[in-house]
């Protein structure tokens, strides 16, 4: 799971406070597992550094909550190709396609394609496992149906991911 | 429970009423075919017991006024007609039945048949036969049929007393004069060829889409019905359809009535009222049919009652075997042992020949299903072509339900066969002469009084019609009763064509009729010499009348009006050879006839019976089929399939049963009577092969169904 | 490679249903093509207006550049026995007949003599381990072993294409896959191109190239670079 990249796909729905990303995560991706403020703002300052992100305005007080955080053209660029791109067809990716299908919605991208490219990447490397299986041994053969009845799972996941799409849209974008 | 049965038969869906449709169907054919029975066997009784006031009982005692009463036959184109001459001896004497008075002498009542027939003839040939005032119409209670022909004459009591037959009568009883029990037992193994195709159709129906319903009801099990709850359910299903379609059977038979009426079942068709129903049959049918319809069903759901997982699956019945050929065998060696043993009495005849027929009978349908097995076991082994061999394939896995729609048909060829082929022998041995030999066209009257003369007249009035070549009287021979020909005749009188006399003959010995019992007259019989002189001869009383003409029907029919008037005491009205005979085969053409109707009846049902089953198989083997066709199987190859399943074993088995049938005849008719078997009239054959073709037809319209049930839609995956 | 069966902007409906909606795919010689898609996306209906069960109400289908949908119903069916195979998901073997007629029945259609037929069908017993169950009926095989009677009846007259509708949604996984093993082998050896129509991912594997269907159009992702 990417948090740099999560939040920077946060960012760009919209400029935000530290604070607020930090629950966005926390409500759609978090999962009982909430974010450390502390990790919150180390990423931020990684971010910024790079030149991914930058500070817009400073409200007056003190503390970090008062910076605004606004994304820059490269940050922008690199939440586009990582959506873009299939993830490598390896099993317990759940978890990783749901951030990128959720921002996708949040940010209005065609999740259905993201979907799509990423099937077919899985298929692909199922089709590798399904020769490696019919001309290996048999062990080969096991550990590629290992693999297969996983990557099988993870497509599941997808085909009704990419059924549900329309409802997920509502709950990710008030 | 009940409420629920009903509902699931009435709103189950287009399939639950389909099968409640061809049930309804079944049961309304049977239905109608069982009140058509009862209704045939009250008409056979009412025209018995009217037949019975036509020969009345001569009175025992001396009563007070009696009735003179003679009924003697006459004819009219080989046609019967009866001739009853009645005198009243008092006021207090007994009227005939249908007529309004006793009339009186020189008058007369007809039948509306004879008074059509007088109005089309000219009244030299028939009407001057009853000379006289004609008074009216008989009416229907003194005929036994709408085409009897009748006419009741009055006379004097003298007059009437002397004709023969003659006899005093104080009562015009209606106790039927014929054993009721022989004819209905004929009827009823009459109504058995018909109604066992019934009821083969009943049953195929009820087991149309069985494994679908006992599936159902299996289910319902399973959700925890009681099996008395379902087969409450399923008795009230077939009850349904059985009301529903002994209703339809009820209307079927009151529409038809007057058709069926018209079939000569007796020789003489009905009046439409004889074929009436009693009160005692009217509630036989209406509650008998749903009941038995409910017991059927509950019968045949004693397999799914056993288990909520009830369907048992498919698998090959046990192949029947070559011991089912026994009977049959058994039935044929009955017959045969008869050639040569032929009991005396026609009971012990009666012992032998029954359970022949019955063996073989029961022996066809025991060994139909080996038969078709074998059959079809060749067929499939010679198969080239796809379809032959799933045909073939699917007769020998079951050959059972494949014979078993095809059983009634075989039976009732089988008895039809035995009938039409006895009939036409019969008819062939005894029927009327030839047209054109002598004998057609030779009238001749027996008298009754014992007269020495005849007139001149009468031979100038016979001459004189257009067509008589010849008239001879005949006169008795002292010895008639000890041997001889029994007539004697001058050797001048013989008329060439009746033979020649032995050499130097003056007086010879001649048959009353110049021509011998069973021999047709010839110029070529020699006639041997009495041994009487011509003056004896001329002392000797005139027994019969024999006139020779060209055989015309004008001429026939002229003669013999001529000489009842002449001789107005004749015994039987003067005839040609084959008046009683063909008055005999007109009531087995009547058999006959009957007969045609059960083929063309069976063979149309056998065809429901097939197409119910051909349904039935196309739904238990829908998805092979349709997926065959979109594999590229041409719809062609499918219809073979079916047409050879049912056309196939049903050709082969009507061969079968028809041969079997003409066998049976001839071996009963080498036995009985010394005939050899003549071949059925060409009109048998052409009625089987309607009914053939009706039956045909049936299953030819089960084929758009075919194409239906295996359309494109089946192979999407259920 | 070339291109032996086309669908060019393929639409068909069912009554007021529309099934297809202008799908186009195109196959070449030799490949084994998966067809995926969700229930009622219109994937049969796509095989069945391939094979020419089906004529589409608008759009083209090609075999070796002839138009199928063209065809008169009795060369379609000439088309379909002749140079097409099938395999259907269950229920397609004739229960009366024995698994080794039921194979040679393609061949009977078309004509070829019952003492060459069945030895021909007798041949793929051995080839796909049906050893000894020549005589068998229907009834009388598992699902794994009628499947694969049934795919010998498709592929018994060498045909063209082959056209495989769930060949292995009645069956376990095991014996799914077996079946699958054994007709993509036969398809190698053969040459023969194949149609598999599939909701099951780990079926559409054994292909060489998979297409989605959803709500009547086909989805054909770009070839991923391995």
């Amino acid at each position: 799971m990417s948090v740099p990249l999560t939040l920077l796909g946060l960012l760009e729905r919209e400029p935000s406070h530290g604070y607020d990303l930090k629950r966005d995560y926390d409500a759609f991706f978090g999962r009982g597992k909430p974010l450390p403020f502390g990790q919150v703002y180390s990423t931020l300052s990684r971010l910024a550094r790079d030149g991914k992100v930058v500070i817009s305005d400073v409200a007056p007080g003190s503390g970090p909550d008062r910076k605004r955080y606004v994304i820059t053209d490269v940050g922008a660029t690199e939440v586009e190709q990582w959506l873009t791109q299939p993830v490598d067809p390896e099993p317990h990716l759940q978890t990783v396609l749901f951030a990128k299908v959720v921002l996708a919605l949040m940010l209005d991208r065609p999740a259905a394609e993201y979907l799509d490219t990423q099937r077919s990447a899985h298929l692909h490397r199922m089709r590798e496992l399904t020769e490696i299986k019919r001309a290996g041994n048999l062990v080969d053969a096991l550990l590629a149906d290992h693999g297969l009845y996983h990557l099988e799972a993870d497509l599941r996941w997808i085909e009704m991911t990419g059924a549900r799409l329309d409802a997920l849209r509502k709950e990710v974008r008030p | 429970m009940i409420r629920f049965g009903l509902r699931l038969a009435l709103a189950g869906g287009r399939e639950a009423l389909t099968r409640l449709l061809v049930i309804a169907a079944a049961v309304a054919i049977g239905s109608g075919l069982l009140l058509t029975t009862l209704a045939g066997v009250n008409a056979v009784d009412a025209q018995l017991t009217r037949y019975a006031s036509i020969y009345p009982q001569a009175s025992t005692a001396g009563a007070a006024d009696p009735l003179w009463w003679s009924t003697r036959d006459d004819f009219f184109h080989g046609k019967p007609i009866l001739r009853i001459d009645v005198a009243a001896t008092g006021p207090s004497a007994p009227t005939p039945t249908g007529i309004p008075a006793t009339p009186g002498p020189g008058e007369f009542y007809v039948s509306p048949a004879l008074r059509e027939l007088f109005a089309a003839q000219p009244a030299d040939q028939l009407a001057d036969r009853y000379p006289g005032r004609d008074l009216g119409t008989v009416g229907p209670s003194g005929l036994t049929s709408p085409d009897t022909l009748l006419a009741i004459v009055g006379g004097t009591p003298d007059s009437v007393g002397k004709l023969p037959n003659s006899r005093q009568v104080d009562t015009i009883d209606d106790k039927p004069a014929l054993p009721e029990t022989t004819v209905n037992l004929i009827l009823g193994v009459i109504a058995g060829g018909l109604l066992f195709p019934v009821l083969i159709f009943i049953g195929t129906a009820t087991r149309l889409s069985a494994a679908r319903r006992e599936q159902r009801f299996a289910a319902m099990r399973l959700v925890g019905a009681t099996p008395r709850q379902i087969s409450t359910v399923a008795a009230v299903e077939a009850a349904v359809a059985a009301v529903a379609g002994t209703a339809v059977g009820f209307g079927l038979f009151y529409a038809f009535r007057e058709p069926l009426a018209g079939i000569p079942f007796t020789g003489m068709p009905f009046f439409p009222g004889d074929m009436s129903l009693g009160l005692l049959n009217i509630l036989l049918v209406a509650l008998g049919v749903p009941a038995g319809a409910a017991l059927a069903a509950q019968i045949s759901l004693r397999k799914v009652r056993i288990s909520p997982l009830g369907v048992t699956r498919r698998v090959t019945p046990r192949a029947p075997r070559a011991y089912r050929l026994i009977p049959m065998v058994l039935g044929v060696a009955v017959l045969v042992f008869a050639l040569g043993y032929r009991p005396e009495t026609s009971d012990g005849q009666t012992a032998v020949f029954l359970p022949g027929l019955l063996l073989i009978m029961a022996g066809l349908v025991f060994a139909g299903p080996w038969l078709t097995m074998v059959g079809a076991r060749v067929m499939a082994r010679y198969a080239n072509r796809p379809a032959t061999l799933i045909a073939a394939r699917r007769l020998a896995d079951n050959p059972k339900a494949g014979f078993r729609a095809i059983s009634g048909i075989m039976l009732a060829l089988f008895v039809t066969s035995v009938a039409v082929g006895v009939i036409t022998t019969i008819v062939d041995e005894r029927g009327p002469a030839p047209i054109g030999s002598t004998d057609a066209g030779t009238v001749t009257t027996v008298f009754d009084e014992k007269t020495t003369s005849v007139p001149d007249t009468l031979f100038a009035e016979l001459h004189a019609i257009t067509g008589v070549r010849s008239a001879t009287a005949i006169r008795e021979a002292p010895d008639i009763n000890t041997g001889g020909e029994g007539g004697m005749i001058a050797c001048a009188d013989l008329p060439s064509a009746y033979g020649r006399c032995a050499q130097g003959a003056v007086v010879i010995e001649v048959p009353t009729g110049l021509s011998r019992w069973e021999e047709s007259a010839s110029s070529t019989t020699e006639w041997r010499a009495a041994s009487i002189t011509l003056d004896e001869l001329q002392r000797l009383p005139v027994s019969s009348v024999v006139v020779g003409t060209d055989g015309s029907a004008a001429a026939i029919e002229r003669v013999r009006t001529v000489l009842e008037v002449a001789f107005p005491t004749f015994w039987v009205g003067p005839n040609v050879p084959g008046d009683f005979e063909s008055d005999f085969a007109d009531t087995l053409r009547g058999w006959e006839q009957l007969a045609n109707v059960i083929i063309i009846a069976s063979l149309a049902l056998g065809g429901c019976s097939l197409a119910v089953s051909v349904i039935g198989g196309l739904t238990e083997r829908r998805r092979p089929f349709s997926l065959l066709r979109l594999s590229g199987a041409p719809v062609r190859v499918l219809r073979r399939v079916v047409a050879l399943e049912s056309a196939v074993p049903m050709l082969a088995v009507a061969a079968l049963a028809i041969g079997m049938g003409l066998l049976a005849a001839h071996l009963f008719l080498r036995a009985q009577m010394g005939y050899t078997l003549v071949a059925p009239q060409p009109g048998f054959y052409v009625i089987v092969v309607v009914g053939l073709v009706a039956c045909l037809g049936v299953i030819a319209s089960t084929m758009p169904l075919l194409e239906r049930v295996t359309g494109p839609e089946t192979a999407r995956s259920e | 490679m070339s291109v032996v069966l086309e669908a060019r902007d393929v639409t068909f409906s069912f009554g007021q249903t529309p099934a297809l909606r202008g799908a186009s795919v195109a196959v070449e010689a030799g490949e084994i093509l998966a067809v995926m898609g969700p229930s009622g996306s219109g994937k049969s209906t796509l095989l069945h207006c391939l094979a020419g069960i089906l004529v589409p109400s608008s759009g083209e289908v090609l075999f070796d550049g002839a138009r199928v949908d063209a065809m008169p119903e009795t060369q379609r069916s000439s088309l379909r026995r002749d140079r097409f195979g099938f395999v259907f998901q269950f229920g397609q073997l004739v229960p009366e007949l024995t698994a080794v007629e039921n194979v040679a029945l393609p061949l009977l259609l078309s004509g070829v003599h019952r003492k060459q037929a069945l030895p021909r069908a007798g041949a793929w017993f051995a080839r796909l381990g049906l050893d000894g169950l020549e005589q068998r009926r229907s009834g009388e095989l598992s699902g794994g072993q009628a499947q694969r009677v049934a795919l010998a009846r498709g592929l018994v007259a060498e045909p063209q294409v082959l056209f495989a509708d769930e060949p292995t949604g009645a069956l376990d996984s095991l014996t799914g896959e077996h079946v699958m093993d054994l007709l993509v082998s036969a398809a190698r050896e053969q040459g023969t191109t194949v149609i598999l129509v599939t909701h099951e991912a780990r079926i559409a594997a054994y292909a060489d190239r998979e297409v989605m269907v959803r709500d009547g159009r086909v989805n054909a992702p770009d070839r991923i670079a391995s």
